[in-house]
Parts: structure tokens; C-alpha cells; sequence
């Protein structure tokens, strides 16, 4: 069953990729190349130092990015999803802020810090902040009572409580946040790196369309694709492996 | 093991008022339980039952009224007293295994390593359920997790078990096998225990006293000795004629109707 599934799937992609070639071949546009033509350009452009001065920085400042949205949204959200009268009070300004699409806070951060990696990495972790920590604070708030009512009768102190208790409790949640955010960071560099960089994918992909390199247009996308999808699935291996408990739990109640 | 005569948890008029509906839950409950009684609290759905048992552990501070154990005022939750919930499935840590929910609470009490291995191998053998210590109770089935859930507060070697409608979700034959396993563990542990269930059968079965509650805002209508003697069996003491006329009595008190094949002439 599986196997067949496979086989269709790759079927698909390959019906679609002959599709696009061939109908390149016949319309011979510039602005759409052949498949062959792109895969081509790919390999010769990423298996060598490009990926290394275009690719990697990109994947660093994403991750500092965010590493940083990570950090401040778990700790920031479960603090305040744990403690109500806190949540009550900054609610409303959070789902505020949160409504800011993150590509517009770009402008400010090119006034305020300049075009360099720090304004490309605040940047980063702005957007991927918001999810991350909203998620975040309604995972700590859907902790049972009987739970917090549990971790009171066996006396612990409200730091534990929040540690052993609420944090993983809001796990589901967090990694919820944890997900969307990833993909908003990976928009994020894209953006930010087109409209001030001189190094990185974003500016490649542009500079690419700008000098009518179309092909390598085109693999700079697919680059962009294969990396989104290594990240997303390496993030679901993680957190699988994390949230197994969660995973087993919810699959025996249904 | 018989109930002792000292007077371990001692409710006088006490009264919980929600602040935020404005409902009187208890309108003044006095009660007493002795040392290793098996005291039982029954009243119509709706009651403040579960309110009571909050207020008397210190989760939820009382209107007026007092509660003090062993002498000493509860303001907040004392380590003496453990209340385990009815839904297990809220109360236990679902990301913790079998072993690891009992152990949980033993952090606090600085017992060494060894000696909380032993404690929680000590209460998941009296619950019986050494031989699943690592699984996840979310894999065990519900009279299971609740036996976790008792084995976790025995672990922690309270005085007084108080006890929500522990039963209420599971079948009938666990449920018998549970009540039978409350009682072997006052003996054995020689825990007092303070059950609340709207089982009037439940309460007698178990109990060395019930308390009859009345419907919200609620207080004590009556209180009933149960003089069934300190061994109960599921059999032989549900057919107990003084058994049958208790149960009967409470029943009437309340005012429900009876299962017509248990009634007794
Ligand atoms: N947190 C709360 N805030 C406000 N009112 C509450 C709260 N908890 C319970 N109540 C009210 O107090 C009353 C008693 O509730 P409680 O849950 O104590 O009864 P109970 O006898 O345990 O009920 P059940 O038989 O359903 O278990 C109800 O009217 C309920 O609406
Ligand atoms: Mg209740």
C-alpha cells in the first residue's frame, strides 16, 4: 500500500515535470527554461562554493533569527499563559502587535540598525516571535486544573510548578508556535534579504532576475524549496520524538 | 485495623461562597473523621462536593468556617492531606511514565534516591501494577490510571486520602475491585480516608460513617454510624440485612427512588 503510494507520488511529479519541458521546449520562452535546463544551472551553481556564500548565510541568520524568537517566545509565553492576572493585562497589546505583518516592521529595522546581518536576524525573530509566543501562552493556559490543583496539594513551590508542571503541559502548544514560526522565519530571510544584502538567497534569487539569469532564477527557488522541506521535516522528526507522549495520548482517545 | 477515637480532621461550619458566580456551593458543613475511619460524604449531584473537598484541602479558601487536621488550622494545602480527582486523565502527567507520576511528588520530600525507588515500588505493588511501571498511563485503561493516581498520593504518605468521587468512571466490576482496594490500603498503610461519591451503596459499603448532604446551597442532614464491622466483602455485606436497611434509609432520606430489584419489604 505504501509502496504504491510512493510510486504514484513520484508518477505525479514526473507527468508534471515532463509537462513543464516539454511545454518549454515548444513555447521556447525565455522566461520559463526547460526543466533540464534549470537542473542543470542548479548543479553547477550549488555544488560548489555558491552554496557557501549565498546558501549558508542565509541558513545562519535564520537560525540565530530564530533561536532567538524561540527562546524569548517559550519562556515570555508560558510565564504569562501561567499567570492569569499577567495574561489578562497584556493580552489585548499582544494580539495587537501580533497583527503586524512582520515584513513591514523591515523598514524599521533598516532605519534603526542599518542594513547589516543584526537588522536581518531581529527581523527574522520579530516574525517568528509572534506565533511562537502566542501558541505558546494558550498551551500554558489549557493546563487542566486538577493538574495545578495536583502540583498545589503535593506542595510545590511555584517555580517548580511552572517548570515540571505547566511547561510541559504546554508543549503541544509550543510546538505548535514553534512550527509556524519556523516557516515565517524562512520568509523572512528571503524578504529581508531582498531589499538589503548583498549576500544570501533572497538577494541571489533577485540579482538572478535582475541580470536575466533565468535559469539560475529558477534553482535558486528550488534551493529554497528543498531547504524549506529538509527544515520542516527535520523539525516534525524532532518533535515527534519530543511530543511522542502527546502523539500516543491523543491517538488513544480518538 | 478498627478507626481510632483521636479526631484527625475536624470541619466546623464551614461555608464556600464563589466569589466570582456569587453561588453558596456549602452553606455550613460540620464533620469530624477519626483517625484510619473510612468516612463517607454523599448528596445529589450538583451538591459542592468536590467544592467541599477543595475547601477542607486547603485549594480553595473557606467563606467562615474552619478546617483544622491533627489540630493545626488548613490554610493551604497540607502535606498530611492528599485529595486525588475523579478524572485521572486531567490530574496525572501524561509525559511522565507509570513509575514516574508516583515519583513525581517524592521530589519534595528529599527522600533519597533508593528510598523513593522503594516507596514507589512499594505503592504501585499495593495498587498491583509493578509489572506496568513503565508504561505511560494514557496506555493503561481507566480503573488502571486511577489506581496510578492512588498510588501516587500513598506514595507520598499522607494521614488523610480524600478522595472525589474516585470511581465514578469506570465500570462496575472495577469498581468494585477499587473499593475493595481503598479499604485493604487503610488497613495496610493505615491512611484515614474521607470518600465523596453519590453512590449510596458505595458509601455504606465502605464507610464506618456517611454524612447525607442536602442539595445546594448544602449542608449536613444527617449523619449515619455504619456498623458493618472493620471486614467488608462485596458479597457478604451487600446482603447484609442492617447493610439493605441502611442503604434503604439514606436512599429515603434523599428522596430518590429505589432500584426495585434491591429494594427490601
Ligand atoms: N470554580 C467555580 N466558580 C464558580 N462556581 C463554581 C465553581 N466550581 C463550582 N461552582 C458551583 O458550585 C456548585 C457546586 O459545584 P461542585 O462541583 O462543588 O458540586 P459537586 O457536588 O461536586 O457536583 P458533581 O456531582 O457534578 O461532581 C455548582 O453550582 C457549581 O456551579
Ligand atoms: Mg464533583
Amino acid at each position: 500500500m505504501k509502496v504504491r503510494r510512493t510510486a504514484l507520488g513520484i508518477a505525479t511529479v514526473v507527468v508534471l515535470l515532463a509537462a513543464w519541458e516539454l511545454s518549454a521546449r515548444l513555447n521556447k520562452t525565455v522566461y520559463v527554461p526547460p526543466v533540464t535546463a534549470i537542473a542543470a544551472t542548479f548543479v553547477h551553481e550549488w555544488f560548489s562554493a555558491q552554496f557557501r556564500d549565498q546558501a549558508l548565510p542565509s541558513l545562519l541568520r535564520m537560525f540565530a533569527g530564530y533561536a532567538i524568537a524561540s527562546t524569548c517566545g517559550v519562556a515570555v509565553g508560558v510565564v504569562i499563559g501561567a499567570y492569569r492576572p499577567l495574561y489578562r493585562l497584556v493580552d489585548p497589546v499582544l494580539q495587537f502587535l501580533r497583527a503586524i505583518p512582520p515584513t513591514a516592521i523591515i523598514p524599521v529595522g533598516i532605519l534603526l540598525i542599518g542594513i547589516g546581518d543584526t537588522m536581518k536576524i531581529l527581523v527574522i525573530a520579530f516574525g517568528a516571535f509572534w506565533p511562537i509566543l502566542v501558541n505558546s501562552v494558550d498551551g500554558a493556559r489549557s493546563v487542566p486544573q486538577e493538574r495545578l490543583d495536583t502540583a498545589r496539594i503535593f506542595g510545590l513551590s511555584r517555580s517548580s510548578t511552572l517548570l515540571t508542571v505547566i511547561f510541559p503541559s504546554a508543549l503541544p502548544g509550543v510546538f505548535a508556535g514553534l512550527r509556524t514560526g519556523l516557516s515565517i522565519a524562512f520568509i523572512m530571510i528571503v524578504v529581508s534579504e531582498m531589499i538589503g544584502s548583498t549576500n544570501g538567497l533572497g538577494y541571489y534569487i533577485l540579482q538572478a532576475q535582475r541580470t536575466f539569469a533565468i535559469p539560475e532564477m529558477y534553482g535558486g527557488i528550488v534551493l529554497l524549496a528543498i531547504l524549506g522541506y529538509c527544515l520542516n521535516a527535520g523539525f516534525v522528526a524532532v518533535e515527534h520524538r519530543i511530543l511522542a507522549w502527546h502523539h500516543g495520548q491523543s491517538a488513544r482517545t480518538v | 485495623m478498627n478507626a481510632g477515637t483521636r479526631v484527625l480532621l475536624d470541619v466546623s461550619g464551614l461555608q464556600k461562597r464563589y466569589d466570582s458566580s456569587g453561588v453558596v456551593a456549602i452553606e455550613s458543613i460540620t464533620l469530624d473523621v477519626k483517625e484510619r475511619e473510612f468516612v463517607s460524604i454523599v448528596g445529589p449531584s450538583g451538591c459542592g462536593k468536590t467544592t467541599l473537598l477543595k475547601t477542607i484541602c486547603g485549594l480553595l479558601r473557606p467563606t467562615a468556617g474552619s478546617v483544622t487536621l491533627d489540630g493545626k488550622l488548613v490554610t493551604t494545602p497540607p502535606p498530611e492531606m492528599v485529595l486525588v480527582f475523579q478524572d485521572y486523565a486531567r490530574s496525572l502527567f501524561p509525559w511522565l511514565t507509570v513509575a514516574g507520576n508516583v515519583r513525581f511528588p517524592l521530589k519534595k520530600k528529599n527522600l533519597a534516591g533508593a528510598e523513593s525507588t522503594r516507596a514507589v515500588g512499594a505503592a504501585l505493588a499495593a495498587v498491583g501494577l509493578d509489572r506496568f511501571a513503565k508504561q505511560y498511563p494514557w496506555q493503561l485503561s481507566g480503573g488502571m490510571q486511577q489506581r496510578v493516581a492512588i498510588a501516587r498520593a500513598v506514595a507520598f504518605r499522607p494521614e488523610i486520602l480524600l478522595l472525589d468521587e474516585p470511581f465514578a468512571s469506570v465500570d462496575a466490576l472495577t469498581r468494585a475491585e477499587l473499593e475493595d482496594l481503598t479499604l485493604r490500603l487503610r488497613d495496610e498503610f493505615g491512611i484515614t480516608m474521607l470518600l465523596v461519591t453519590h453512590d449510596i451503596d458505595e458509601a455504606v459499603y465502605l464507610s464506618d460513617r456517611v454524612f447525607v448532604l442536602s442539595p445546594p446551597p448544602s449542608v449536613v442532614v444527617r449523619e449515619f454510624a455504619i456498623p458493618l464491622g472493620g471486614a467488608r466483602d462485596q458479597e457478604a455485606t451487600r446482603s447484609d440485612p442492617r447493610f439493605l436497611s441502611l442503604r434503604n434509609e439514606i436512599h429515603h432520606l434523599i428522596g430518590r427512588p429505589l432500584p426495585a430489584a434491591e429494594a427490601v419489604p
